[in-house]
């Protein structure tokens, strides 16, 4: 297979590729929005994928919101969504606790309210949502109650994190039968205006020192997000497009599946970024170069629209 | 025996060995949890052992990852535990060596932002260094809209009971101004507690805000030379006529090869012979390097060797 060779995708190519892929999926930050905007003309290249025929799925790495939430984000943006349809780390992390860990039993969470309510939906019942005050002294830290059907430790965004959370999820991971699971690596949580807030990485880091253990990471790059969508849909790697704006997560994820990749660079990845990948030698990083590129979702447009 | 034992030769050696190997050490530096004390529980002897060893014209050091006390209250907890006399200046704690890099080496002219206990920020404020002030945050701040403090020229990450999201989010903050230095107190992923139990240590919190940053903590504790430099300059030690003696293996028997020192593993704490053995065949160089040069099953067994 020859090695991808990053195209910049305009004119004629455009169409091509589209006639070559039935089903598009779409990463979101960077990608259809920015924050609370969408990215100019991101609404209208979805819209007409759709009414074109196209299967169209968001796929992002970002905890903070359940499916529903994302389809409301979505129709307030201007994009025709349907809940099932979106598949956020969230959602893909409760559904990898109940049919890859098969739990049976609680989960002890550092995470949003949202990664609970995905949870619960999964009849999942999770214990340690919000602010855990510290208290004690420091030989208190070991004793802390344990909930005994506590039988997981997931670890996602959560903007409560803290010392005691942190240790309390080191007591249930000091037993290696207690799964140990994250929902992305990603270091920066994006917002509005370039703003950035360190992400769940991060947190991941920190209990992964701590018990000096490595999580089961659900999101991008890992295929799972891939196999999550595609066993609800009837999905043929070689006619998906992934459209992302991220080398590690995005693209590594769509090469990696054997999708189509198509970068596009108003997120976090350049072009530069994707030349140095291209001139290493590593084969790892050959998986992050995309087969196409542009500027903006937008440019696709013209070719829906004709 | 012990003369004549190469480097990394894990020998387990008591009574006349002992004697031998400590009559040719004029400095013997101990790491303090899990070798002269477990908890608030003394190791058997070990303050008869501090005593006769001092008795002896021995010079007797105290070198310590763990960052919650300040030296005065390190000072306290000696005497409580029946060791009668240590001074502050014979205990080197990963907080104090802290102050003293930002104090000394870095001669830091401006505020640090201190993830850190107590232990940390007294320490810090014994050695004149200043810290940004603590919870000035009002209502409005958050993590998504803090505001920092211009004068901020250093960012030190050590165990905090404390630690939370705003705290990350700020020190990551100062961490894109490449000139703001980075440092953390140590690099312990987690601390022994009393019976087996652990609790995330300066380690994972350090973790945390590298993720963050991108960037790499200049670490001041043990494995790291610079708590050694801190005692040499203040005593002037020779590296050849001192002994090291810990109970971690990646972290005090890897700092005293990185210092030149002999090195012992006591068993009464975090590593074992075991472990210590699986080391020696190992192709790492640093886990060879984190290989003793001798092993005690307690540094109760010095007393043999001291007695006589």
């Amino acid at each position: 297979m020859a090695v991808s060779k990053c195209a910049r995708l305009s004119g004629a190519s455009i169409g091509d590729l589209l006639d070559s892929v039935d089903s598009v999926l779409f990463d979101c930050d960077g990608v259809i929005w920015r924050g609370d905007q969408a990215i100019p003309g991101a609404p209208e290249v979805i819209n007409s994928l759709k009414k074109g025929g196209k299967r169209v799925f968001f796929v992002t790495n970002n905890s903070t919101k359940t499916r529903k939430m994302y389809a409301d984000k979505l129709g307030k943006l201007g994009f025709n969504a349907r809940e099932d349809e979106v598949f956020g780390t969230a959602y893909c992390s409760a559904v990898y606790l109940k049919t890859v860990c098969k739990l049976d039993g609680k989960v002890y969470l550092i995470g949003s309210n949202a990664m609970r309510q995905e949870l619960e939906t999964m009849g999942i019942q999770a214990v340690g949502v919000g602010p855990d005050h510290i208290s004690g002294v420091q030989n208190d830290w070991a004793n802390v109650p344990l909930d005994p059907e506590v039988k997981a430790v997931l670890v996602g965004f959560d903007e409560h994190f803290s010392y005691a959370k942190l240790n309390r999820a080191l007591q249930y991971l000091c037993n290696p039968e207690c799964q140990f699971v994250g929902t992305n690596t990603d270091t920066r949580l994006p917002l509005e205006g370039d703003k950035a807030v360190p992400g769940t990485g991060c947190l991941l880091k920190a209990v992964e020192t701590a018990a000096q253990r490595q999580a089961q990471v659900v999101g991008k790059p890992s295929s799972f997000m891939f196999k999550c969508v595609a066993s609800q849909f009837v999905l043929d790697p070689n006619k998906c497009l992934m459209v992302g704006d991220r080398l590690d997560t995005d693209i590594m994820l769509g090469s990696s599946c054997g999708l189509k990749t198509l970068l596009t660079l108003t997120g976090v990845s350049t072009i530069a970024d994707v030349e140095a990948h291209q001139r290493s030698g590593c084969p790892i990083r050959q998986e992050m170069v995309p087969d196409y590129y542009v500027d903006s979702i937008a440019e696709i447009l013209p070719a829906l629209q004709g | 025996m012990a003369g004549a034992a190469g480097r990394g030769g894990c020998h387990t050696i008591r009574g006349a060995q002992i004697k031998e190997l400590l009559q040719s050490k004029r400095n013997v530096l101990f790491d303090c949890d899990g070798v002269i004390w477990n908890g608030e529980t003394a190791v058997t002897g070990a303050p008869e052992v501090v005593r006769l060893l001092k008795q002896q014209g021995k010079r007797v050091f105290f070198v310590t990852n763990n960052c919650t006390r300040p030296r005065e209250n390190y000072v306290q907890k000696f005497s409580r535990l029946g060791f009668t006399d240590v001074a502050e200046e014979d205990i080197f704690s990963s907080a104090y060596c802290s102050a003293a890099y930002l104090r000394d080496v870095a001669r830091v002219q401006g505020k640090v932002f201190v993830i850190g206990c107590y232990g940390v920020q007294k320490e810090l404020l014994n050695a004149g260094v200043t810290m940004v002030e603590e919870d000035d945050d009002g209502p409005d701040v958050s993590i998504y809209d803090c505001p920092l403090d211009p004068d901020v020229k250093a960012v030190l990450v050590g165990y905090d009971e404390k630690f939370n999201f705003l705290k990350l989010a700020k020190a990551c903050c100062y961490l894109r101004n490449s000139e703001c230095l980075f440092l953390a107190t140590d690099p312990d992923p987690w601390h022994p507690l009393r019976g087996g139990r652990v609790t995330p240590g300066s380690g994972s919190l350090t973790a945390a805000l590298e993720t963050a940053s991108n960037r790499k903590a200049t670490v001041i504790g043990k494995p790291g030379r610079f708590m050694f430099e801190c005692i040499a300059g203040q005593f002037n030690l020779d590296p050849e006529q001192s002994l090291m003696v810990g109970d971690r293996l990646e972290t005090d028997v890897l700092f005293g090869t990185n210092c030149g020192l002999s090195t012992m593993l006591t068993l009464t704490g975090v590593s074992t012979l075991k472990e210590a053995e699986e080391y020696k065949g190992s192709d790492s160089p640093e886990k060879k390097d984190s290989v003793p040069d001798y092993v005690v099953e307690s540094i109760t067994d010095f007393l043999e060797a001291l007695e006589e």
